[in-house]
């Protein structure tokens, strides 16, 4: 739920209680007040019948009025004195219906000691429907009332809360490779300035965090080649001595094999790095075809070799809008696994249309879970020479560009099928 | 061969020394960018074998001072780096070749041939190796000045094989000297085996000698003998 209509919801909510509450108590207070009135009035009249019953001894005339009627007894005797007000309803023929009524009762007794009753009736409905009324008025202010607080609530709410919504605009457009600030401007309320610096501070760390890694990549593969280009010249130098026998030359052939794939090693980590810290943003429209084609030359020999048959099946250009590099990379690794796992007199097969990259191949059976293939350092105990890190840096790849890439094993044939965006009506660059 | 080698790392200076020098070159060393510059401009040198990252200064820069200067000789960058900026400004600058670290010194080897060959002036685009002659302008091998017909690979084979004779080749360097360090495979060694078979066989079919020495599961060795 959004803050403004949160916090419109529940100033409604409180707004209908606290209406309803005062509604019911000024209902209260204007009912007590009209009884109190009518109360009076009974008693005033009363009086002044008890009045007249006492200095003339008679009963006044009465106008009799609609609502309004008065019964008085003599007695010749002495009774108790009694006061009541209460309500009642009686029952009227003309309209069959029972009408509220308030009375007065009240027996007294002369100075003569004869007693008197004096009931007196008013009837309450036009007393009522002033209620009634008074009830009405107030619901239609109440609830306009109501109206014109929550537009003001609200408009005051989203004039106040702009600069939040500005800098969480801006803050999302955040992107961790340009080097430009991110520039949240300024408000007048401090609350915000406080989150504004705190998202200026955490940018801040991470774009520096973020420069240190790619620095940190960098320098570590440059730290770690020098000794391995040490290495592997102090064992070219070892092996050019004269009168080396059997074993050494075996010797030396281990440590040269172990530094090719320490430094295979550090290549491709550092390949993943780079590619996870978009470091191969430039991209243009490449043609998957072409590159595929490219790449099979330098796999033609070993193929023959192998007795390994291709067979092409091209549909389409393959257009993709990708980093050149990066696409050479990830078709030739594939390649390269599809050459590398094969069979000798085994088969190659390119499927390529609009939508797919297929590429199917014979091979040994699976070892490992095929999901696993795409994890670093997971291979088939087929091949102790590979790193490891082929299908990873193909899925690294896939994966920055929203390709979608799955393996499959069946009856030791090998199907790797690259799904990939195409860009329709694309200027080709090639 | 004159050489500059300008290497921050005194180890892997020394090797390329002495490696070098055992192929015949005389071989001076500069560990810092300042001294590459100081002796670059006193002395004349064939071919200068540059670092790229320096601890007082890029690499690059050589390149613009020598090129300033006018001073003649091959340059082959050497660096860590394989990112495809330097390479390309590198080359762009004036050097002549490139090659990553690390590197076989069979590679080097190939690489400072290579270079002089193409600074060398007219007519030294020859190379004679007793019986065998190599044009390396129109790329033909005659033996016994009878034309010798190789495919690329073989061609390129030989001219490795004849840079580095003498020399333990190991196979993996054949492999990334014809392909390129891209394609590793194991299977690739294989496929050594069958280009050095058939560039032997055509050799000796015209009537040259068998130079190259097997040395069982290391490498090969290109003797004169």
């Amino acid at each position: 739920m959004k803050l403004l209509t949160k916090s419109t919801f529940y100033f409604l909510i409180l707004y209908v209680l606290a209406m309803v509450a005062g509604a019911a108590l000024l209902y209260l207070t204007i009912k007590k007040v009209i009884y109190k009135q009518i109360d009076n009035s009974l008693i005033t009249e009363k009086t002044i019948i008890e009045d007249q019953i006492e200095q003339t001894d008679t009963i006044p005339d009465f106008e009799a009025t609609f609502g309004h009627q008065i019964e008085v007894k003599l007695l010749n005797y002495p009774i108790r004195n009694i006061q009541s007000i209460k309500d009642t309803d009686i029952y009227d023929s003309k309209s069959d219906a029972f009408i509220p009524f308030r009375y007065i009762y009240s027996a007294g007794n002369t100075i003569q000691k004869k007693g008197f009753i004096i009931t007196i009736f008013q009837i309450l409905s036009e007393k009522n429907e002033l209620l009634q009324d008074i009830g009405i008025y107030m619901l239609i202010l109440f609830f306009s009332l109501l109206l014109i607080s929550i537009l003001i609530n609200y408009l005051i709410a989203r004039k106040l809360w702009r600069p939040f919504y500005n800098s969480v605009k801006i803050a999302g457009r955040f992107d961790i490779q340009s080097d430009k600030p991110l520039e949240l401007p300024e408000t007048d309320i401090k609350e915000f300035d406080q989150l504004n610096r705190v998202f200026d501070n955490m940018t801040r760390k991470m774009r520096d965090d973020y420069l240190n890694l790619k620095e940190f990549s960098e320098n570590a593969s440059h730290e770690i080649q020098t000794p391995l280009a040490v290495i592997r010249s102090k064992t070219d130098l070892l092996m050019q001595q004269r009168n080396l026998n059997k074993e050494s030359l075996s010797l030396i052939k281990s440590i040269n094999e172990s530094t090719t794939k320490l430094f295979k090693l550090n290549q491709g980590l550092l390949l993943i790095s780079k590619i996870e810290n978009q470091v191969f943003h430039e991209k243009k429209i490449v043609s998957l075809k072409q590159i595929t084609f490219n790449g099979l030359d330098s796999y033609k020999e070993i193929m023959q070799l192998k007795k390994i048959t291709l067979e092409m099946d091209v549909h389409d250009e393959a257009l993709v809008e990708m980093n050149d590099v990066l696409a050479e990379i990830m078709i030739s690794n594939l390649l390269s696994n599809a050459v590398r796992f094969n069979i000798d007199g085994g088969f190659i097969k390119c499927h390529i249309d609009k939508m797919f990259f297929i590429m199917t191949n014979s091979g040994l059976p699976l070892t490992i879970n095929p999901e696993d293939l795409f994890k670093r350092f997971h291979k088939s105990s087929n091949n102790p020479q590979s790193v490891g890190l082929g299908l990873s840096i193909v899925k690294e790849i896939t994966e920055s560009y929203g390709m979608h890439i799955t393996y499959i094993c069946r009856n030791a044939i090998h199907e790797i099928r690259l799904r990939y965006h195409i860009k329709e009506n694309s200027p080709r660059s090639f | 061969m004159k050489l500059l080698i300008v290497e921050d790392d005194r180890s892997l200076s020394r090797s390329i020394n002495d490696y070098l020098k055992m192929e015949g070159h005389i071989c001076e060393a500069a560990l810092t960018l300042n001294e590459a510059v100081q002796k670059a401009d006193v002395n004349k040198y064939d071919c200068v074998i540059l670092d790229i990252g320096l601890p007082d200064g890029n690499g690059l820069d050589l390149i613009r001072e020598m090129k300033s200067k006018r001073l003649t000789g091959g340059i082959l960058i050497l660096s860590a780096k394989s990112s495809l900026d330097d390479k390309l400004i590198g080359l762009k600058i004036g050097a002549d070749d490139y090659l990553t670290k690390p590197f076989h010194f069979a590679e080097l080897s190939a690489r400072i041939n290579s270079i002089q060959r193409r600074n060398n002036y007219l007519g030294m685009n020859e190379i004679t190796f007793n019986e065998i002659r190599i044009n390396t302008e129109d790329n033909q091998v005659y033996v016994h000045d009878k034309l010798l017909i190789l495919t690329k690979k073989e061609y390129d084979l030989l001219l490795f094989f004849i840079a580095n004779r003498n020399r333990i080749i190991t196979k993996e360097s054949i492999v990334e000297h014809l392909w390129g360090d891209n394609v590793i495979l194991t299977d690739s060694f294989d496929f050594v085996y069958t280009h050095v078979k058939n560039l032997r066989k055509k050799i000796v079919a015209s009537e040259g000698r068998n130079y190259i020495k097997c040395i069982y599961g290391f490498g090969y060795k290109f003797i004169d003998s």
